[in-house]
């Protein structure tokens, strides 16, 4: 709708983006982070739990699987980060992206912390160095997910929540 | 009029109009930030650095006050 200004001239308001299409290439580069790590760590999470319930409890027969999560995650991201650079024009991250991802850094880092205390309590309760390296790994993956939603959730509506 | 997160009012698009209707990327371009920063800033959901302000303003070589208006308890 346009609206008249002080000078009694009609100017149409910019309307906010709209996401598919307008998104910076930082957004766009949170989004490919997000979904390489849901689908990479849920792969993991999936075999690796049934790992555990089939009562593997030596560490290093996780490696293999732990190992094609991560070439896995950094292969979708090297894909998806060019596939985006090719369809948009790639900017580097401006001081709105900086103070995204900082205050969303800021608000997810306790899980962290939190997945850290719990494994040196289970370490003290003699909890398996299995159950205790999972339970730091699945702290580190909710921290990074979360951090990647909060961000998504500042690009779209604003940081005053 | 889109939804404001900030106190802060901005009259980028009228002054944008005034320079032959200048785009959101070339202001962007010229204040050295992504044109979604500064479509961000003209619909009230970002309030920019002190610096990047000035520089929005000196693109329109306008003192501050013309660009960005304080208004407390808008948000």
């Amino acid at each position: 709708m346009a609206i008249p200004n002080s000078e009694g001239s009609h100017i149409r308001p910019t309307p906010p983006s709209p996401f598919t299409i307008h998104a910076s290439f930082a957004e766009k580069s949170v989004w490919i982070q997000l979904i390489s790590l849901t689908l990479g760590l849920g792969l993991y999470v999936v075999v690796a739990g049934s790992m555990l319930r089939g009562g593997t409890d030596v560490l290093i027969a996780y490696m293999p699987v732990f190992v094609v999560a991560v070439l896995f995650i950094v292969a979708v991201n090297v894909v998806g980060h060019i596939a985006v650079a090719i369809a948009s024009r790639p900017n580097g991250p401006d001081e709105r992206d900086r103070l995204i991802g900082w205050r969303a850094e800021s608000n997810c880092s306790w899980i962290l912390g939190a997945g850290v205390i719990a494994a040196i309590g289970g370490m003290i309760a003699g909890v398996g160095e299995v159950w205790v390296a999972h339970l730091l790994l699945l702290s580190l993956f909710v921290a990074e997910v979360v951090k990647d939603i909060i961000q998504l959730v500042y690009y779209r509506r604003g940081m005053s929540l | 009029m889109s939804r404001s997160d900030t106190p802060i009012r901005n009259r980028i698009r009228t002054l944008r109009f005034h320079h032959d209707e200048m785009t959101q990327q070339e202001l962007a371009d010229r204040v050295g930030v992504t044109r979604q920063t500064i479509n961000a800033v003209e619909n009230g959901r970002y309030a920019p650095s002190l610096e990047v302000a000035f520089r929005i303003a000196a693109v329109f070589d306008v003192p501050l006050g013309e660009v960005f208006q304080y208004e407390p308890g808008s948000a």
